[in-house]
C-alpha cells in the first residue's frame, strides 16, 4: 500500500486514534479531566484537515481514489472511496461534530469519570457517520451504519438514572436493529440482482446496469426498496419515524444535536451515495419511491408538529419534514446533490443550535423540554432568546436566514426534475410549518417566565451556539461561496 | 455605494448598533431609534429631490449579480411609483417610533423590530430582482408579527398568527409563482434559473401560464391589500399591534400590495391583467362599499380606522384595475396619502389610547372641551380620509374615480358612494367622542396633546395639506411611470387605454 491510497480512509484513522487516544487518557490519568476533549477537539481538526486534503488532492488530479480490499483473489473490490462528496462530508460532519462536542461538553462533565467512554463513543459515531458516505461498497455502507448506530444507541441511554432515557435508547435500539437489518437484506438483493456490492469499478453494480438489461427487475426492485426504507428510518423519514419524538426528548439533552444532525447529514449521504453513486440508470425506479416518502414525510411530519407540546418533540417532526425537503433534492438525482448538500449543511446548523439552546433550556443531561418551560426566555436569557429565534426562522425558511435559500435550491431541484406537486406540497406544507415554528417563538417572546431565575450558560454551549447563529445569518446573507463550493461536491 | 443600497441597508445597521450598545439606559433606546431613522429618511429626500423628472424609467439603478448560475442579483431602481411608497415608509417610521413612548416593555427590543421592518419594506419598494423582492416581502411578516405579538393588547396572540398565516400563505403563492417564472426565465437565457425583473419582462408567456402566474402573484398581494375577501386578518392586526405597528401596517404593508400589482401583475402579466381586470374592479369596489359600511358599526375607532382601511384600499385596486392613465396615477396618489392619512389617525387614536386606555367611542364624549387641539387635528385628518378638496384624500380619489368611469363606469358611481360614508364613519365618530358635553367624569381630566406629539402630527398635517393643494410634483413623476405599463399593455395585447377625458397634469413633462 502506497501513501495515496492512506488518502482515503485518513479521517477514520485519525478519528480512530483520537478515541484510543481517550481511553489511554481515561486509564492513565484516572480522574475527570479536560484533557478527552482536548484530545477529541484534535483528532476530529485532524480529520477535517484530512478531508480538506483530499478535496485539494482531488483538485490535482489525485489519481488513487479508492481504498481497496487487499487478498482477494478475484478482483480487487474498491471499499472506500476519496471524491468530492465524501471530502465535503468529511468538513461537513466533522466540522458538525466539533460544535456538538461543544456543544456536549457541559454533559459531559457532569458524566464525571465516566465521560471518558462518553467521548470515545462520540468520536467513534462520527468515524462511522462519515464511512457511511465515503463507501464505495454496500458492505462498507452498512459498517458504517452500524458502528455509528451502535455507539448512538449507548450515548441516547448514556443518563441511566433516568427511566426516559432508558427508554429512548432501547427504543432507538431495537427499531434501529430492524432498519439495519433491512437495509442489509436490501444490500444483499442488490448483491443478488447486480452480483455485486461494490459502487464502482469493473464488475460493480454500476457496470453492471450499465452494460446489461435487466430482464427480471424484481430482486432489484427489492432490493432497492430496502435499502431505501433501511436508510429512511435512519434519517427518520415518513412513515419510518416512529422512534425519533421519543428518542429526540429522551436521550441526554447535550448530545441530541449532534446525534440528529450526524445522522441525517451521513443517512442522506449514504441514500445518495447507494442510488446515485452505484444505481444511476435505476433513476427511473427509485426517484419515485423517494418522492412518495418525501410527500409523506412534509405533511406527517409538519401535521404532527402542530399538535406537539415538547420543544424537543417539535424538532423530532420538524426533522421528519425536513426529512421530506432534503429528498426533494434527491428525487432529482444527480443534479440535486448540490442543494442537497446545502440544505443539510444548513440544516445541521440549526439543529445543533437548537438543541444547544434546548440543552441549555432543559439542563444538559434532562431529555424533555415543555413549552411551557420556554415562556418568557427573551426576558430572562435575550441573547438565547434571539438565536434560537434565527433557528426557527431558518427552519421555517424566511429569507436572510440560510434556510431560506436552502429551500430555494430544493424547490427548484425538484421543479426541474419535473416534480411540479412535489414542490406545490412542500410549499403547502411550509406554511404550517411556519406555525409550528412561530409558536415556539410567541411563547418564548410573548409569554411571561413562571420562572424567574437566570439560566446559566456554559462557555463551550455558547461558543456552539454563537457559530451556529452566525453561521445561519451569514449563509442567509452571502451563501454564495457555500453555493459554488457544493455544486462541486458531487459522487464519482 | 449606490443611494438606493444605502436606503435598504442603514436602517439594519441601526438596528445592529442599538443591539451592540450596553445594557441599562433604556430610556436612551427610542431616541436612539429616533435617530437611526433619519438616515435613511435623508436618503430618502436626496433620491426623491434628484429624481428626474418625466423619466418612466428605473433611476439610481444598482445592478450587482450575486449568482450568475442561479440569476439572483442586488438590483435595485426607483421609478415614479416606488418613489413615493419610498418617501412614505421613510416619513413615517421616524413619526412611528417618536409616538412610542408608551412602549416600556423591552424597548431595545422594539427599536431593533422597527428597524429591521423598515429595511423590509424599503427593500420591497425598490427591489428589482424577484427573488430579492420575495425576500424583503417575507422578511417583513417576522418583525411585524413580533410587534402584533408582543407589543400589542388584549388580543394580540391570536391577532399576530393570523396575520403570520394569511400572510404566509399569500407568500408560500408567490414563492411558488417566482420560482416558475424564473425557471423559465432561466430556460431562455440559459441558466438554471433567472429572477431579473427585465429578463423575465422578455420571456413569452402562454395566456395560460399568464393567467395562473397572475393569480398566485395576485393572491399574495390581493392578501395584503387586501381585497375582500381575503381582509379578515386586517381588523384584528391593527387593532391589537401597538400605536407604531398600526402605523406601518395601515401607512406602508398594505401598499406592498398595491406596488406588487402595478409593478408586476401589471407588467409581466399584460394579457391576464386585461382579462381580470373587471373582475378584479368589482371586488375593488365590494371593498370599498363593505369596507365602509362596516366601518360605520364599530364600537371601537381603532377597529373604525382599520375597516376605513379596506375601503381605501379598495379605491386603490379600482383605480389600478380602470387601465387608464388617470386610474393608475390615481391609484398610486390614493396610497401615497392614505398612508399619511391613516397613520395620523393611527398616531392620533394611539394618543388617546395613552391617556385612558380604551379604544371604545361609548368611553368618550365631549372631549374637545379638553382636548382642542386633539380634537382640530382629528378633524382635519378626518376631513383628509374622507376626501375633501384641497386636502391629499381628494386628489386620488377624484382621479381614481374619473379614471374609472372612462372604463367602468357602474363600478365608478358605486365606488363614489365610498366618499360619501367616509363621511358618515368618521364625522359620526367624531361627533360621539368629541362634541357635547362631557359624560363620562373620567375624561374631565385628558390632557391636551403636548409639544412631542404636537411635533408627531404637524409633518403629517404640512404633507397632507401640500400635496392636497399642490399635488402636481408628485404626479408629474407618477404618471410617465404608469403610462409606461399602459403602453406595455397597449403594445401586447388588444387593449386600447382610452385618452378622452381628464389627465390631472395636462401639458407638463
Amino acid at each position: 500500500m502506497n501513501n495515496a491510497s492512506f488518502l482515503p480512509i485518513a479521517p477514520e484513522v485519525f478519528l480512530l486514534v483520537g478515541a484510543l487516544g481517550v481511553i489511554l487518557l481515561a486509564v492513565l490519568l484516572d480522574r475527570p479531566t479536560r484533557e478527552w476533549g482536548i484530545v477529541a477537539v484534535f483528532s476530529l481538526a485532524t480529520a477535517a484537515a484530512a478531508s480538506v486534503l483530499q478535496w485539494s488532492a482531488l483538485d490535482e488530479g489525485a489519481d488513487n481514489l479508492y481504498f481497496s480490499a487487499q487478498g482477494i483473489p478475484v478482483v480487487r473490490l474498491p471499499m472506500v472511496v476519496m471524491d468530492h462528496f465524501s471530502a465535503y462530508s468529511g468538513v461537513l460532519i466533522f466540522g458538525v461534530a466539533l460544535l456538538g462536542l461543544a456543544a456536549a461538553w457541559p454533559l459531559i462533565e457532569s458524566l464525571g469519570s465516566r465521560g471518558a467512554e462518553f467521548v470515545t463513543l462520540l468520536l467513534l459515531s462520527v468515524a462511522g457517520l462519515h464511512m457511511m458516505t465515503a463507501s464505495a461498497n454496500i458492505v462498507m455502507v452498512f459498517l458504517g451504519l452500524e458502528t455509528a448506530s451502535i455507539a448512538l444507541y449507548v450515548l441516547a441511554g448514556f443518563t441511566r438514572e433516568r427511566l426516559d432515557a432508558d427508554e429512548a435508547a432501547v427504543k432507538y435500539f431495537l427499531l434501529g436493529s430492524l432498519a439495519s437489518a433491512i437495509f442489509i437484506y436490501g444490500g444483499a438483493l442488490l448483491f443478488a440482482g447486480t452480483g455485486s456490492t461494490a459502487f464502482y469499478g469493473a464488475g460493480s453494480m454500476r457496470t453492471f446496469l450499465s452494460g446489461f438489461i435487466v430482464t427480471e427487475p424484481a430482486i432489484l426492485l427489492l432490493g432497492m426498496g430496502l435499502v431505501i426504507v433501511g436508510l429512511a428510518f435512519k434519517v427518520s423519514a415518513a412513515p419510518f419515524h416512529q422512534w425519533a419524538p421519543d428518542v429526540y426528548s429522551g436521550a441526554p439533552g447535550g448530545i441530541v444535536g449532534l446525534m440528529v444532525a450526524g445522522v441525517k447529514i451521513a443517512g442522506f449521504a449514504a441514500l445518495a451515495r447507494i442510488l446515485i453513486g452505484g444505481l444511476p440508470s435505476q433513476i427511473d425506479d427509485w426517484s419515485p419511491l423517494l418522492a412518495v416518502i418525501s410527500g409523506a414525510s412534509m405533511i406527517i411530519g409538519t401535521v404532527l408538529a402542530v399538535v406537539q407540546t415538547d420543544v424537543k418533540r417539535i424538532l423530532a417532526y420538524s426533522g421528519v419534514a425536513h426529512a421530506g425537503y432534503i429528498l426533494l433534492a434527491l428525487v432529482a438525482g444527480r443534479d440535486g446533490i448540490g442543494s442537497m448538500w446545502f440544505y443539510l449543511t444548513t440544516y445541521a446548523l440549526t439543529l445543533i443550535g437548537a438543541f444547544t439552546v434546548a440543552s441549555i433550556v432543559a439542563g444538559p443531561r434532562n431529555g424533555r423540554s415543555p413549552l411551557p418551560e420556554w415562556a418568557g426566555l427573551s426576558s430572562r436569557a435575550p441573547w438565547l432568546a434571539w438565536s434560537m429565534l434565527i433557528m426557527l426562522l431558518a427552519m421555517s425558511g424566511i429569507p436572510f436566514t440560510s434556510g431560506f435559500i436552502a429551500k430555494i435550491g430544493v424547490f427548484s431541484s425538484a421543479t426541474d426534475a419535473g416534480y411540479l406537486w412535489l414542490m406545490v406540497l412542500a410549499l403547502l406544507t411550509m406554511v404550517v410549518g411556519m406555525y409550528v415554528y412561530f409558536r415556539v417563538a410567541a411563547v418564548m417572546f410573548m409569554d411571561d417566565p413562571h420562572d424567574d431565575g437566570p439560566l446559566l450558560i456554559p462557555a463551550t454551549s455558547a461558543v456552539a451556539l454563537v457559530f451556529a447563529t452566525v453561521a445561519t445569518v451569514l449563509l442567509g446573507l452571502v451563501p454564495w461561496p457555500l453555493l459554488e463550493i457544493v455544486r462541486e461536491a458531487l459522487p464519482l | 455605494m449606490n443611494a438606493l443600497t444605502w436606503l435598504v441597508v442603514l436602517p439594519v445597521l441601526g438596528a445592529v448598533v442599538v443591539a451592540l450598545i450596553p445594557r441599562g439606559r433604556d430610556e436612551l433606546i427610542r431616541p436612539l431609534g429616533l435617530a437611526l431613522t433619519i438616515p435613511a429618511l435623508a436618503v430618502a429626500g436626496w433620491v426623491a429631490f434628484n429624481f428626474e423628472v418625466g423619466d418612466p424609467f428605473f433611476q439610481f439603478t444598482v445592478d450587482h449579480t450575486l449568482s450568475e448560475e442561479l440569476g439572483i442579483g442586488w438590483r435595485l431602481g426607483v421609478d415614479g411609483i416606488s418613489l413615493w411608497m419610498v418617501v412614505l415608509t421613510a416619513v413615517l417610521f421616524p413619526l412611528a417610533i417618536a409616538a412610542s413612548t408608551s412602549i416600556t416593555k423591552r424597548p431595545r427590543h422594539f427599536v431593533i423590530a422597527m428597524l429591521i421592518l423598515e429595511t423590509g419594506l424599503l427593500g420591497v419598494f425598490v427591489a428589482l430582482d424577484l427573488l430579492l423582492f420575495f425576500a424583503f416581502f417575507e422578511v417583513v411578516l417576522v418583525p411585524m408579527y413580533m410587534l402584533i405579538g408582543v407589543w400589542g393588547s388584549g388580543n394580540r396572540r391570536y391577532a399576530s398568527m393570523k396575520f403570520l398565516l394569511f400572510s404566509a400563505v399569500g407568500s408560500i403563492f408567490l414563492l411558488d409563482g417566482i420560482i416558475a417564472l424564473g425557471v423559465l426565465a432561466g430556460d431562455a437565457v440559459g441558466t438554471v434559473a433567472n429572477f431579473d425583473h427585465r429578463v423575465i419582462l422578455d420571456i413569452p408567456l402562454s395566456s395560460t401560464a399568464q393567467l395562473l402566474l397572475f393569480l398566485t402573484f395576485g393572491f399574495a398581494f390581493a392578501v395584503k391589500v387586501p381585497i375582500v375577501p381575503l381582509h379578515t386578518w386586517l381588523a384584528d392586526a391593527h387593532t391589537e399591534a401597538p400605536t407604531a405597528g398600526s402605523v406601518i401596517l395601515a401607512g406602508v404593508l398594505l401598499k406592498m400590495g398595491g406596488y406588487g400589482f402595478l409593478r408586476f401583475n401589471m407588467t409581466l402579466f399584460p394579457e391576464a391583467t386585461v382579462d381580470l381586470a373587471f373582475a378584479i374592479a368589482v371586488l375593488g369596489v365590494v371593498g370599498i362599499v363593505y369596507g365602509a359600511v362596516v366601518a360605520i358599526v364599530q364600537p371601537d375607532v381603532k377597529r373604525l380606522v382599520a375597516y376605513s382601511s379596506i375601503s381605501h384600499m379598495g379605491f386603490v385596486i379600482l383605480g389600478i384595475f380602470a387601465l387608464t392613465s388617470q386610474g393608475l396615477s390615481g391609484g398610486v396618489f390614493v396610497m401615497l396619502s392614505h398612508g399619511l392619512v391613516t397613520g395620523a389617525l393611527f398616531l392620533l387614536v394611539g394618543m388617546l389610547y395613552d391617556r385612558r386606555h380604551t379604544r371604545r367611542i361609548d368611553d368618550y364624549g365631549g372631549i374637545a372641551t379638553v382636548m382642542p387641539i386633539y380634537a382640530g387635528f382629528f378633524l382635519f385628518m378626518a376631513f383628509a380620509s374622507i376626501g375633501l378638496p384641497g386636502l391629499s384624500g381628494f386628489v386620488g380619489e377624484f382621479a381614481v374615480l374619473i379614471g374609472s368611469y372612462l372604463t367602468l363606469p357602474v363600478l365608478a358611481i358605486i365606488g363614489a358612494s365610498g366618499v360619501v360614508l367616509a363621511a358618515i364613519y368618521l364625522l359620526w365618530a367624531y361627533e360621539r367622542i368629541f362634541t357635547g358635553p362631557i359624560t363620562n367624569s373620567a375624561n374631565a381630566e385628558l390632557r391636551d396633546l403636548g409639544f412631542r406629539e404636537i411635533a408627531i402630527i404637524a409633518p403629517l398635517i404640512v404633507l397632507v395639506l401640500a400635496i392636497g393643494i399642490y399635488p402636481k410634483p408628485i404626479l408629474d413623476r407618477i404618471q410617465p411611470s404608469v403610462d409606461l405599463i399602459l403602453d406595455r399593455i397597449e403594445a401586447t395585447t388588444t387593449y386600447e387605454v382610452p385618452d378622452n377625458g381628464f389627465t390631472p397634469d395636462e401639458g407638463s413633462g
